[in-house]
């Protein structure tokens, strides 16, 4: 009897201590130099940390236990321990490095460093610097392949999409995609690679096997100008039935149809939308919108904005822990 | 003294040469580094009900009128503004005719302030470069007078102050300007923000 009830309080208290969706959101504020706390549950800003200059990449160690945030400005990237939600340490990338991208493992570390056209490569373990990978003008868009073997860093001036060998680190192609590419994802099952074009306003779908463009999302909203959809951020479900594209100053973000790659709907989020990321459970898409200072919450099995959060200024990252 | 004023006449036209190299051909007037977007377009701020008859219609209620001006106002905090909305439409019978009617005032009158505040910017952007030419002219002047023989002592110094006075007026407006060239993006921010409100109590 003692023990049932021993039992009984013990589940109780596993379960008070964690709440049903209670995830945490990190959202780096490019221009109020800070990284906001945002909590899933009460969906409210929790804490506000003052970073180096400039952040813009930020991601989440694979263990959960740091946040990495690119201070383009500093020329490197601060560490916060999530647990403390304070800055501990900083790894080497070189100058102004804007996005990165880790391995599965979360061993090695791969730096766009928009200034000096470079990749920079850095163990994570150690932290430190392994090498540099020489690439197209003004770095941006980087991705690593579901099975770690290939590396895409998309050029914001050459307009192309580098295919990079992690292992040689040398580029083995190079795809043409529309101007100014911007991000790049891959499908889970490794079948696409999905590189979003600013300026060109398109997706490019890329065979990554034949380096070839097999196929563009296009997008349309009646009254608005083709300047003003600029696609950037891209998101996709595990099952790789849907995606979601930010498409900044048009202020939305794109529902699209994996499978026919056309949009199904268009959700009005904040203003210039740029980048986004799921809960662990995919309930519910993240977008950082970069000139109304905030945060939308969609819901992704209604594909409904459902909440807005006020963060720093310019919002431009997020990340969300495993 | 005179290096002084060199040096500020020199600032002011190095000023005045960024104002002329404008960043967009379209608009060489426009003094700000934020690109200049002339108007807001509907689509971009609203993904509600065609808005039809309410873009004329709204200026004809007077609690919408009313409304739509305390709402406009920079004075007015956004989060009250906000609260207004929500209090106006959850009281109001027609729901959605309603929040069309605000929406299209909304509309409306934060387009025309923005329009006004980006012309009264390229209205001093004009006057700058004016001005950049007449302290050019006036320092030219200035070394003839100094270099004379023999020299005009009360000449040269008159000339001095009025460049001083001219340069600083000039740096001023350039500050002001700076600070102006935020406005049109926080009418921006006050339109998108109220509009989903709007859009959110529709729903």
């Amino acid at each position: 009897m003692l023990r049932m009830w021993r039992v009984g309080l013990l589940s109780a208290l596993a379960l008070a201590a964690v709440p049903a969706h209670a995830f945490i959101a990190y959202v780096s504020n490019e221009k109020s130099n800070t990284v906001s706390v945002i909590d899933t549950d009460s969906w409210t800003v929790t804490k506000t940390i003052k970073v180096g200059q400039r952040p813009r990449g930020i991601d989440f160690t694979r263990d959960g236990k740091f946040v990495m945030v690119a201070v383009g400005d500093d020329d490197t990237i601060q560490v916060i321990d999530a647990k403390t939600q304070a800055i501990v340490d900083s790894l080497p990338s070189g100058p102004d490095p804007e996005l990165f991208a880790q391995d599965a493992a979360g061993k090695i570390l791969y730096v766009a460093n928009e200034n000096d056209n470079t990749v920079t490569v850095i163990d994570l373990e150690k932290r430190a610097r392994l090498g540099d990978i020489q690439v197209g003008v003004e770095p941006e868009g980087m991705t690593i392949s579901p099975d770690g073997k290939t590396l895409i860093n998309t050029s914001e001036t050459t307009n192309m999409a580098h295919f990079i060998d992690t292992s040689s680190r040398q580029i083995v192609a190079n795809v043409l995609v529309d101007a100014r590419p911007r991000f790049a994802e891959f499908k889970h099952d490794s079948s696409e690679l999905w590189v979003s074009s600013e300026i060109g306003g398109t997706v490019s779908i890329i065979d990554p096997k034949k380096h070839e463009v097999t196929g563009k999302v296009t997008f349309e909203i009646p009254g608005l100008r083709k300047e003003a959809i600029q696609p950037v951020g891209i998101g996709m479900t595990r099952d790789d039935k849907t995606a979601f594209v930010a498409l900044g100053p048009a202020n939305r973000v794109a529902v699209v149809d994996v499978a026919s790659r056309k949009v199904t709907k268009y959700l009005l989020v904040g203003q210039r939308v740029w980048h986004m990321a799921f809960t662990p459970d995919e309930k519910y898409l993240l977008t950082t919108n970069g000139v109304s200072n905030d945060v939308s919450v969609i819901d992704v099995a209604a594909q409904k904005v459902i909440k807005t959060i006020q963060v720093g200024e310019l919002p431009w990252g997020i990340t969300i822990a495993p | 003294m005179m290096s002084r004023i060199v040096v500020m006449a020199a600032l002011a036209l190095a000023l005045s040469g960024t104002a002329a190299r404008a960043a967009d051909p379209r608009y060489p007037d426009w003094p700000c580094t934020q690109a200049k977007v002339p108007v807001i377009s509907l689509a971009a701020v609203w993904a509600g009900p065609a808005l039809d008859d309410a873009e004329t219609k709204w200026k004809d209620d007077a609690k919408v009128s009313a409304l739509v001006a305390k709402l406009s106002a920079r004075k007015t905090p956004l989060d009250e503004a906000e609260k207004s909305v929500k209090d106006f439409l959850a009281g109001s019978t027609d729901k959605t005719a309603n929040a069309k009617l605000l929406f299209a005032g909304l509309f409306d009158t934060l387009n025309a302030q923005r329009s006004q505040v980006m012309s009264g910017l390229e209205r001093v952007s004009r006057k700058q470069r004016e001005a950049a030419d007449k302290i050019r002219e006036e320092t030219l002047a200035l070394q003839a007078l100094q270099g004379a023989t023999p020299r005009d002592e009360a000449k040269v110094e008159a000339l001095s102050n009025e460049l001083i006075w001219k340069t600083r007026i000039f740096e001023d407006r350039h500050k002001v300007v700076r600070f102006v060239c935020e406005v049109p993006t926080t009418i921006d921010q006050r339109l998108f923000a109220l509009g989903r409100v709007i859009q959110q109590e529709m729903e």
